[in-house]
């Protein structure tokens, strides 16, 4: 199964359940269609599109040698699924830890796990510009632009 | 609207509005000068920052950073020979070479010229359309603004450089979002899944910060450590400084290229959501098929590099037409601005400019005056461009990405709206790595609410289906979006045989053996 298929295939089965659950929404008196009528169109639609990206693929690769891997460098999933980790422990902690604790975390640990520092000159400034770039969002969006930033419940901050 | 616009202008020229308007154009000539870095992300880390300012503030702002990021691509472009963002591809072909035979100012000067111009031409259209076309939307009824969203979807679909099929399915993937959580007609819940914050539905600001930066992001971040292109740069003490007045005489002996190439800048800026980099490509293969010497093309001609730089620039105009005149953002970065605008409660489409004519031709002004602004800051930049490039992405990304859960926070002061960013980030990702283009999803995101809200007024207007194909206006958008389709399906097939064809004459022929 292809790239394509698989698309096709979590595509196709994401809006069968959704069109599933517009069975029950009930009708409003006042209109000729009820809350489920373009839900159902779209996902409809939807469904058909992806099983047909699925058929196509599966067609497409019937009788046909399996595609050689392509050499070379290949994508760096590992540090993908690094950021995507840091970055979602930072969005949950910032209820917790607060913007300037947790953004300042953050901002250590991000380019820490994209390039690890190989000196004391690079953790200075990795140390520093998490420091000054926290500052700076903190003064800027709370006392210039009104933003009133996440205060966290364990640390006060 | 000579006077409105004289006065537009009177008024942007005053200094609350050209601090805005100058910032954003550094900002955008920075942002898009630095490679990795688009013009989308770029305006979407300095929303937040207009959230406190006055609607014509922020937009001056945002229309600083879309004019001075479509040109500052060009710096990298041709000092370095990497594109700094998707809309300055073509710019290196004949600025990086132009560059490295010992021109770098010409090639440099060329480029920031013919974006002036172009970005210029596409001014006069913007203002010139605008006002009709949104005299000629006030006609239109529900019928009329379903077929039109039917066919800004189906127009993008086709356009994605990706299948049409993949492309469909992405704009319908951005609609099934937005029937997850209210219905807009009734406000009664659907498809909440359980979860108590889609019960408010889905705002698409977080999810278009998800989806193109954070995603966008994660794409450069899997080529750290990868194999880099060796950016082999221009004599870093090369001189930049050229004769204007020579430059200048060098782009008025091309009137119809730069005409032509603005035309097609605005003609792909109207499509909705089909960016500069579309423009760019296409303008610059008209050059060459037109040049008497297509032979010279990537050599370092200034032909190329007059129509990639002229059409990207002319590009914004044609994005701003489509978002001021109907409502439909031209591209991602209109519909940032599209978000700012209701976050200050105004609503863009066909009454916009009657309605808030102040804005409308403040908007206008701020357009005009970027582009000598742009100059100035490029004739400004231009030399420090180098350093900013090094500036490691291993730095940026993660203030970027702080910048972008503001952004999405500050909304409505809600972590739901970041809980939003998270998950669209992976989902885009996702599409991006399964090779669904965004461009569609996220029209379909923005869409999917009005394209609902028009059908049901249509039908509990009058039931009978047959309208939308019987009146005219109606009708016609209709038809023009099976014709869309059918122009990408044959385009598809026609580009698949001629690359059988292509594929058939590099093989070797072993017939004889």
């Amino acid at each position: 199964m292809g790239r394509d298929a698989i698309t096709g295939l979590v595509v196709l089965a994401a809006s069968l359940v959704l069109l599933g659950l517009t069975v029950g929404l009930e009708r409003h008196p006042m209109l000729p269609v009820g809350p489920g009528f373009y839900p159902r169109i779209v996902l409809g639609v939807t469904a058909g599109a992806a099983l047909l990206l699925l058929a196509l693929d599966l067609v497409s690769r019937r009788g046909r040698a399996p595609a050689a891997r392509r050499s070379g460098p290949g994508a760096n999933y590992a540090l993908v699924a690094i950021t995507y980790g840091i970055f979602t422990a930072y969005v949950l902690a910032l209820p917790w830890l607060g913007f300037r604790v947790a953004t300042f975390a953050f901002l250590v640990a991000m380019p820490v796990a994209l390039e690890p520092p190989r000196d004391a000159r690079r953790w200075v400034t990795v140390l520093v510009l998490a420091a000054v770039a926290t500052a700076a969002t903190y003064y800027a969006f709370e006392r210039y632009l009104y933003v009133l930033l996440p205060r966290g419940t364990w640390t006060g901050l | 609207m000579y006077e409105l616009l004289a006065a537009g202008i009177a008024n942007v020229a005053q200094v609350k509005y050209l601090v805005p308007l100058m910032i954003g154009t550094v900002v955008g000539v920075v942002g898009g000068a630095l490679p990795g870095v688009t013009i989308t992300m770029t305006i979407i880390v300095a929303l937040p920052f207009t959230f406190g300012l006055d609607p014509l503030q922020g937009l001056s702002a945002m229309i600083g950073i879309y004019v001075g990021g479509s040109a500052g691509g060009l710096v990298t472009a041709t000092l370095l020979g990497i594109p700094g963002t998707p809309s300055s591809l073509t710019t290196t072909f004949d600025g990086f070479p132009m560059a490295r035979k010992g021109e770098p100012g010409r090639a440099l000067w060329l480029g920031i010229w013919a974006s002036f111009f172009g970005g210029l031409l596409g001014g006069v259209f913007l203002i010139a359309t605008t006002g009709p076309l949104a005299a000629f939307a006030l006609r239109f009824g529900p019928w009329e603004y379903f077929a039109l969203f039917v066919l800004a979807l189906s127009m993008v679909a086709g356009l994605a450089e990706a299948s049409l099929l993949k492309g469909l399915l992405a704009g319908m993937i951005g609609l099934v979002v937005t029937v997850l959580g209210t219905d807009p007609m009734m406000g009664a819940p659907r498809l909440t899944l359980g979860i108590e914050f889609l019960e408010g539905g889905i705002a698409f600001l977080p999810v278009l910060i998800g989806v193109f930066a954070f995603a966008q992001i994660m794409a450069d971040v899997e080529k750290i450590g990868g194999a880099r292109g060796a950016a082999q740069a221009v004599d870093a003490t090369a001189k930049l400084t050229v004769s204007h007045l020579k430059l200048l005489g060098e782009l008025v002996r091309r009137p119809f290229l730069l005409l032509w190439s603005s035309l097609i800048g605005v003609w792909i800026g109207v499509l909705p959501a089909v960016g500069g980099s579309a423009a760019n490509m296409m303008a610059y293969d008209q050059a060459k098929k037109f040049s008497r010497r297509p032979e010279a093309f990537g050599k370092g001609t200034p032909e190329g590099i007059i129509a990639a730089e002229s059409s990207n620039n002319a590009n914004v105009g044609g994005s701003l037409v489509t978002i001021m005149a109907f409502g439909i953002p031209g591209d991602a970065v209109t519909a940032v601005m599209l978000g700012a605008l209701t976050i200050h409660g105004i609503q863009s489409g066909p009454l916009f400019i009657s309605q808030q004519p102040t804005l409308a031709y403040g908007i206008f002004a701020a357009y005009l005056i970027a582009h000598p602004l742009m100059v100035i800051v490029m004739a400004i930049f231009a030399r420090f461009a180098l350093k900013i490039v090094t500036v490691p992405k291993s730095m940026l990304f993660p203030v970027v990405l702080v910048l972008c859960v503001i952004g999405a926070y500050a909304l409505g002061n809600t972590m739901a709206n970041v809980y939003v960013l998270l998950a669209f980030g992976v989902l885009g990702y996702l599409m991006f790595k399964a090779g669904l283009p965004l461009a569609p999803f996220i029209l379909g995101v923005i869409l999917g609410d009005q394209i609902e809200v028009n059908l049901i007024r249509a039908i509990m207007t009058d039931p009978d289906p047959w309208l939308f194909v019987t009146r005219p206006i109606s009708g016609g958008l209709l038809g023009a979006s099976v014709a869309s389709v059918a122009f990408a399906l044959w385009q598809h097939r026609r580009s698949q045989a001629r690359e059988r064809a292509r594929v058939d004459a590099a093989a070797p022929d072993t017939t004889d053996s």
